[in-house]
């Protein structure tokens, strides 16, 4: 699975993004192109996601899994915090900056790793997109209790974060278009399909082409990124992606929606939480949350990371619970 | 002869999470007027910036304010303390201006 993983168009666009800017060549893709993408793969995955569970009903499982979720985007920030202030030698600020990054999702890992566990015959469940919007937030709490200040002279008012955190961009559109899907269910969405779903992998190959590019230049100005940071970045998606699956298993999810809870809970966030982080924990580096969450761990969930969430939930632990 | 006004020229550039905050400020020092111009990249002490309306947490905007010196004077003493913490750039310079009352 993991050669196959690495061989998909979505990954070798990723790939050749990261090659044309080590190579320091002049390609780049729109930013607001690239921004329009990232709404529409969110509005594709919340209709398709919404559209499935139209079809399959609100089952034990999928309650069982948002429970989960829930928990851990608010409790994967602590020993992240913990390993961050401890391993990371970073100042409470930092890291509690960093851990909700680590709590919270990538939206596009997600919609890769879902991508490559269909093709390997593991389709994840339709309201993992639920679960999806249900892990954008919390962490952001955890984070902000965890820097124990929002800053003496911070610019964020209390309704102003509140609002930024709950109702930021990504959770709306995610949540609204799984209604929509839901509402409509799939004969309904098959007016829309042409736009939200036949052209998804080709949109998903230019949008990680562009992600290639920032992924690889934030690498080459790593300025705010040590050796210790750039381990801890590497070790936090593997533990945490860990957690997701083998709680995944244990619930009694099917094998492909407790690797897609394993991508969640290893993903890091980089659309959603930064802009809070900006504005709550102003004091904190964004060159070293960025860096770390889409630099060093986005890259590795894309060309690994998926791969051996997929395979731990196929194969290593139903064998090791027998 | 056109007649010119003399008024203070306000530029702040931050990240763009920041300027709905900024924009308040200004407004409670009594600038009303303002605009905000995007920006391509950069340099500076924390390194290089890009455009980044992926995530928005690093994209920088320009606010442009042309005012009174009093509002200008009022705004800079607020905003003052928080340019370290904030990582915000501040500049203030003498314009001349036609049709002074607009940029009271």
């Amino acid at each position: 699975m993991a050669l196959d993983a690495l061989l998909q168009p979505v990954v070798l666009f990723f790939l050749l993004g990261a090659l044309a800017a080590f190579a320091r060549s002049d390609l780049a893709i729109p930013e607001a192109v690239a921004k329009a993408i990232s709404l529409y793969l969110m509005m594709s995955i919340g209709l398709r996601g919404g559209g499935e569970v139209a079809e399959t009903g609100f089952t034990h499982d999928m309650l069982l899994a948002g429970g989960a979720g829930l928990a851990l985007s608010f409790l994967l920030p602590l020993p992240a915090f913990w390993l961050l202030r401890t391993a990371g030698k970073l100042d409470r600020t930092n890291a509690a900056a960093v851990a909700a990054h680590y709590g919270s999702v990538s939206v596009v890992t997600f919609a890769t790793g879902s991508e490559i566990l269909r093709m390997a015959g593991m389709a994840p469940a339709g309201f993992m997109v639920g679960v999806l919007a249900v892990m954008e937030t919390p962490a952001i709490i955890t984070g902000l209790l965890l820097a124990r200040t929002t800053g003496a002279n911070s610019l964020a008012p209390r309704g102003g974060l509140l609002h930024e955190t709950f109702l930021n961009g990504s959770v709306i559109l995610l949540l609204g278009s799984f209604l929509i899907g839901l509402i409509d269910g799939k004969e309904g969405l098959k007016a829309v399909a042409p736009v939200f779903d036949v052209p998804f992998r080709g949109m998903l190959c230019i949008f990680l082409l562009d992600m290639g590019l920032i992924a690889a230049r934030r690498l080459m100005d790593r300025r705010a990124l040590t050796l210790r940071t750039v381990v801890l970045a590497l070790l936090l998606p593997l533990m945490n992606g860990t957690l997701g699956v083998v709680i995944g298993v244990e619930l009694g999810l099917d094998a492909g929606s407790a690797a897609a809870l394993g991508i969640l809970a290893g993903s890091a966030s980089y659309i959603a939480v930064p802009a809070v982080m900006r504005l709550a924990l102003p004091a904190a580096d964004p060159g070293l949350y960025l860096g770390m969450s889409l630099a060093v761990t986005f890259p590795f969930n894309l060309t690994l990371g998926i791969s051996y969430y997929g395979w731990l939930a196929a194969h290593v632990w139903p064998l090791i619970r027998g | 002869m056109t007649n010119t006004i003399h008024r203070r020229r306000i530029e702040v550039l931050a990240d763009e999470p920041l300027i709905p905050a900024i924009v308040r400020i200004a407004a409670e020092a009594g600038i009303t007027h303002y605009t905000l111009l995007p920006t391509l990249g950069g340099a500076g002490a924390h390194g290089r910036w890009r455009d980044d309306q992926l995530s928005g947490a690093t994209a920088k905007v320009m606010l442009l304010a042309i005012t009174s010196a009093d509002h200008a004077a009022a705004f800079i003493d607020r905003l003052a303390p928080l340019l370290e913490s904030h990582h915000l750039l501040l500049m203030s310079s003498d314009v001349e201006v036609v049709r002074g009352a607009k940029f009271d």
